[in-house]
């Protein structure tokens, strides 16, 4: 009678075992979310959309995963778990990519504000070079109106930058300034050679 | 003793049928989660994040991301009940929910997107086509300095459109554009306004024009007609064009010459009185012409009696054709400038008496816009 009460409760145990030994990694979802959250604050979301979704759908898949193991009567989280761990490490590259694209457009945008900045200074030079007085007076005062208005984009542009925005919106507006100014300066090289001719 | 171990090895065999029974009951009994249906959902979630639905169809994608949270949160209540009790009707719903509102969002996205670029396109395109034109018809119209800059502001975000265009950012892309519109519009619309009031005159320049062109037939002499819009100076000889010139006038050059030192060039019939050959003149050569004339100075009489000029006001005088042109711009303090091989040209022709008349088109403002 012993023996038999011993076997049932021995068989029950097993069971139960079986169904609930296996735990949420919950430790390794939180350390892929922290690496997720840390790509973001690096501004990976910005610098490298694509693979920071990458990311985020790949957790989804995860969290999926784990769930379906918890509607399961024999669980297991080994195969989420290995996911977890390689997604933490992938979060970690992307994050450090991010930083690494963001120091290039960082650079890209400060070496072009030192050129449309030369840029502009050379444009300011030639329009105190081309001809004065009441000859091409109006032209030059109205190129002399677009380089204020293109020195104040600049400006704009500067301020972002030294504010630590978006370093892709300050190249595409350097960019903007860049072809106008490039404009300007043919306009004046023109009129200026104009001059010499005569 | 044997029989003992008989009858345990039965009792055995017996419990575990009995569990193995139970077991295949049990797992038959557990309910299972829409796997499919929520893996739908993530990945029509997935698709329409990468069509930009986040920008384009924000509102359907956020809808569809909750109703995905839904079903999750639902999926987990579910996971927290006694096994056999679970019931993923309502998961499924949200997941069924949830993929929908996702294709919808991706399906729209693509239809906006296609849209926004169409028309930024289209917008890009007519911008600077009135920049264009802006530059061909009115760079030259005195427009005062603020409104040159929105111009220079609008062709500044026209270029940074264009830029947001070329990386398919096209909502950032219409942001500028439509400012960019904004400002070109408001100097092209100020330029254009300005030209209209200008040729209010426009029959009173036709009649003189028909009148020189008249005379110079019956009298079987050359007369010159000066356009100041298209910048053009005619000569005629027996009421026949002969001659064309490109010809540069005042700074202020659109109207009439109100008092000196307004850099306006005259309008009216004259006549050279004086032509001054090179060295006489610090401008190659010169044909001096009869500014002001009889009705130039009852029009100035009367603009000071009306206060349109200050009483302190001179009638200006001195204008003359002459060379040094050919700058590209109109920059003489009221004269009309010629090239030095087109003033030889005309100087050789012309004597003291030949009529001038100085208007500012002979074609009308709808012809010069729709020609530009």
């Amino acid at each position: 009678m012993k023996n038999r009460f011993f076997l049932f409760v021995a068989t029950i145990a097993a069971v139960a075992l079986m169904t609930s030994c296996a735990k949420v990694p919950q430790a390794n979802i939180d350390a892929a979310n922290a690496a997720i959250d840390s790509a973001k604050t690096v501004q990976a979301d910005i610098y490298l959309p694509g693979e920071f979704t990458a990311l985020n759908d790949s957790m989804t898949v995860i969290m999926q995963k784990i769930e379906a193991q918890k509607s399961k009567l024999f669980k297991s989280y080994k195969a989420p778990k290995a996911k977890l761990v390689a997604l933490r490490a992938q979060a970690s590259q992307v994050a450090a990519n991010a930083v690494v694209k963001k120091e290039e457009v960082k650079k890209e945008a400060e070496a072009g504000l030192v050129a449309v900045k030369q840029l502009l200074a050379d444009d300011q030079a030639l329009l105190k070079k081309a001809p004065r007085g009441k000859e091409g007076k109006a032209v030059l005062d109205e190129i002399k109106g677009e380089l204020s208005v293109i020195e104040t984009s600049i400006t704009e542009a500067q301020t972002a930058f030294d504010g630590g925005a978006n370093y892709m919106t300050v190249v595409d507006k350097i960019k903007a300034a860049n072809d106008q100014l490039t404009n300007i300066k043919t306009e004046l090289d023109d009129a200026i050679a104009k001059v010499k001719k005569r | 003793m044997k029989r003992s171990w008989i009858k345990l090895l039965l009792t055995v065999v017996f419990v575990c049928v009995i569990l193995s029974g139970l077991g295949w009951l049990f797992i038959k009994l557990v309910p299972e989660p829409p796997m499919k249906e929520l893996e739908e959902a993530r990945a029509a979630i997935s698709d329409a994040r990468n069509h930009n639905s986040i920008i384009y169809s924000a509102k359907i994608f956020k809808e569809s991301r909750n109703f995905y949270d839904s079903a999750m949160i639902a999926w987990k209540t579910e996971n927290k009940r006694f096994i056999l009790f679970r019931d993923y009707e309502r998961v499924r719903k949200f997941a069924v929910l949830s993929e929908k509102k996702a294709s919808e969002a991706t399906k729209r996205t693509i239809a906006k997107a296609n849209d926004m670029k169409a028309n930024l396109k289209n917008d890009l395109d007519r911008l600077n086509e009135e920049v264009k034109s802006f530059e061909k018809i009115f760079s030259s119209v005195p427009l005062p300095q603020d409104m040159k800059k929105k111009n220079a502001k609008g062709k500044l975000l026209l270029k940074e459109a264009e830029i947001a265009y070329e990386k398919g950012q096209y909502v950032g892309g219409n942001v500028k554009v439509t400012e960019a519109g904004e400002y070109i519009t408001e100097s092209y619309e100020m330029a254009r306004s300005k030209l209209s009031d200008y040729f209010r005159s426009y029959q009173k320049w036709q009649d003189w024009a028909r009148v020189t062109i008249n005379e110079s037939k019956q009298n079987n002499s050359y007369a010159i007609l000066v356009e100041k819009v298209p910048g053009l100076c005619h000569v005629y000889y027996n009421g026949v064009r002969k001659y064309t010139f490109d010809a540069e006038f005042g700074e202020n050059w659109m109207g009439d010459k109100m008092s000196r030192g307004d850099d306006a060039t005259p309008e009216g019939r004259y006549m050279i009185t004086r032509k001054l050959a090179n060295g006489s003149t610090k401008y190659y050569k010169a044909l001096m012409i009869n500014y002001p004339n009889e009705q130039d100075l009852a029009e100035f009489k009367s603009r000071i009696r009306s206060g349109v000029i200050p009483s302190n006001a001179k009638i200006g005088d001195l204008i003359e054709i002459h060379g040094e042109g050919g700058k590209g711009g109109n920059w003489t303090k009221g004269c009309i400038a010629l090239k030095n091989s087109d003033i030889d040209t005309l100087y050789r022709l012309v004597s003291s008496g030949t009529p001038v008349t100085i208007i500012g088109s002979t074609s009308p403002l709808n012809q010069i816009m729709s020609a530009n």
